[in-house]
């Protein structure tokens, strides 16, 4: 089947089978690398992407059903050569341990900002409570969605 | 993960004839949260899948003659943020919010949640509560199920072959009600419940119960009313002693299964605690926290 789709700021045009999951479009399609492939299942969140600034799954959310919509992955996060506030803040207060589970972290604090730009600890814990660390690396990730959100 | 082949029908019509004229394994796919991870695991193996995406107006949320009218596209997320569901049904927006994760309900439907007739469904105790209705066209037509009649049996909705669920119609609450949702889970804050307890009440001045209904989670091989609860309740003052009462009589009529979240004996035990809690929390007006082992 043939897609069309908004990708990190740029219209992407392409072809998948149409059982692919956005997961398998981005990874093995598109070649991005920085969505990773955790459970498969839905349950781990390390393979968050937004569309339309929502956090979703995309190793469940079928290539057809993004359609004409807007994709951010981690790759899109940086703008010009700048990190976003987000990879800043991780990288200052070491909010990653093996790093796995850091691009669906990132982009599950992203959706959340855009919604709320300064929510409470227990706001950041519930939109992140999706996302799984196996390092056991929570406090320092909220810790760093916080200083963004306290920076603006 | 198995491949298949994906129709896009652009109208209901359309999809209705392509589920007819298709042979073989098909399905249909909403948001596919709880379908792409069956297929992924290899629990099913369709040869094609039916996706309602690209058919217009089937995520609306409006109120329709005083009743809440949820397209089956709807989204777990859409529902939670609405400001009509959450002024008029906030026990729905309540029970809506509790559903798995953030990147869930931004994917999961209210019709995918409903015909996939999980029986730890989050929202399906509330909307029982709320004598909701799922609206079902097919190749006969269109009809209505009221939801106490929609849950057949294990993973099983009233669902001929070919039919689909259009939407869901949920009636206003009765005056002065006073609903609640809370969800115990055994293994991790955002898996389906062990068990889960909606509960609505109407107290009159002399805090007798009017109204009382309940939903239950995890508590049968479907979501259910605890008919026998709500009957010891009704008419009755709601003291801690009915509250016991009732929670008891649900736990009695339950017929829980038992598997890795936990036995039947402990999801009965379950009923009792939240059941009684959330009664008392409702009459009190205070705020009851979900429950964690």
């Amino acid at each position: 089947m043939s897609l069309s789709f908004t990708l990190n700021g740029q219209p992407c045009a392409t072809q998948a089978p149409d059982h692919w999951t956005v997961l398998d479009l981005l990874r093995d399609g598109l070649g991005l690398m920085g969505t990773k492939y955790g459970c498969g299942e839905g349950v781990c969140g390390t393979c968050t992407v937004l569309a339309d600034g929502q956090p979703i799954r995309a190793c469940l959310v079928l290539a057809a059903h993004v359609r004409g919509r807007v994709l951010v992955t981690v790759e899109g996060l940086e703008r010009d050569g700048r990190l976003d506030p987000i990879q800043t803040a991780f990288a200052e207060r070491g909010a990653a341990q093996c790093g796995y589970c850091t691009p669906g972290m990132m982009l599950a604090a992203k959706a959340l900002l855009l919604e709320n730009p300064s929510p409470s600890e227990h706001e950041v814990r519930e939109a992140l409570s999706g996302n799984l660390c196996r390092c056991t690396g929570y406090t320092k990730i909220v810790e760093a969605v916080l200083a963004v959100a306290g920076s603006k | 993960m198995h491949p298949f082949r994906l129709l896009e029908p652009e109208s209901l019509p359309e999809a209705i004839e392509t589920l007819g004229r298709l042979d073989g394994e098909s399905r249909l796919v909403a948001g596919g949260t709880a379908l792409v991870a069956m297929i992924r695991l290899g629990l099913v193996k369709p040869d094609r899948l039916v996706s309602l995406h690209r058919v217009p107006g089937l995520n609306r949320i409006r109120v329709d003659g005083g009743s809440l009218e949820l397209g089956a596209m709807a989204t777990h997320a859409d529902i939670e943020r609405s400001r009509t569901v959450r002024d008029g049904w906030p026990l729905l927006a309540e029970a809506v919010h509790r559903v798995a994760t953030p990147a869930i309900r931004t994917s999961g439907t209210i019709g995918g949640n409903l015909a996939y007739a999980e029986a730890a469904s989050d929202p399906a105790p509330a909307l029982l509560c709320l004598n909701a209705e799922a609206r079902v066209l097919g190749p006969g037509g269109e009809r209505a199920v009221p939801l106490a009649r929609f849950f057949r049996g294990f993973y099983e909705a009233a669902l001929e072959p070919g039919e689909i669920v259009t939407a869901v119609r949920v009636p206003p609450p009765p005056a002065g009600a006073r609903g609640g949702y809370v969800k115990f889970t055994s293994r991790s804050a955002e898996d389906k419940p062990l068990v889960g307890v909606a509960a609505l009440v109407v107290l009159d001045g002399a805090g007798r119960c009017v109204e009382a209904r309940i939903g239950l989670g995890g508590s049968a091989p479907t979501p259910v009313r605890a008919d026998r609860a709500e009957r010891a309740l009704r008419g009755e003052a709601l003291t801690d002693a009915a509250a016991r009462a009732a929670a008891e009589a649900a736990a009695g009529e339950a017929d829980p299964l038992s598997d890795l979240m936990g036995s039947a004996d402990y999801r009965r035990e379950m009923i009792r605690v939240w059941a009684r809690r959330l009664l008392i929390a409702l009459r009190d007006g205070t705020a009851l926290r979900d429950g964690t082992r």
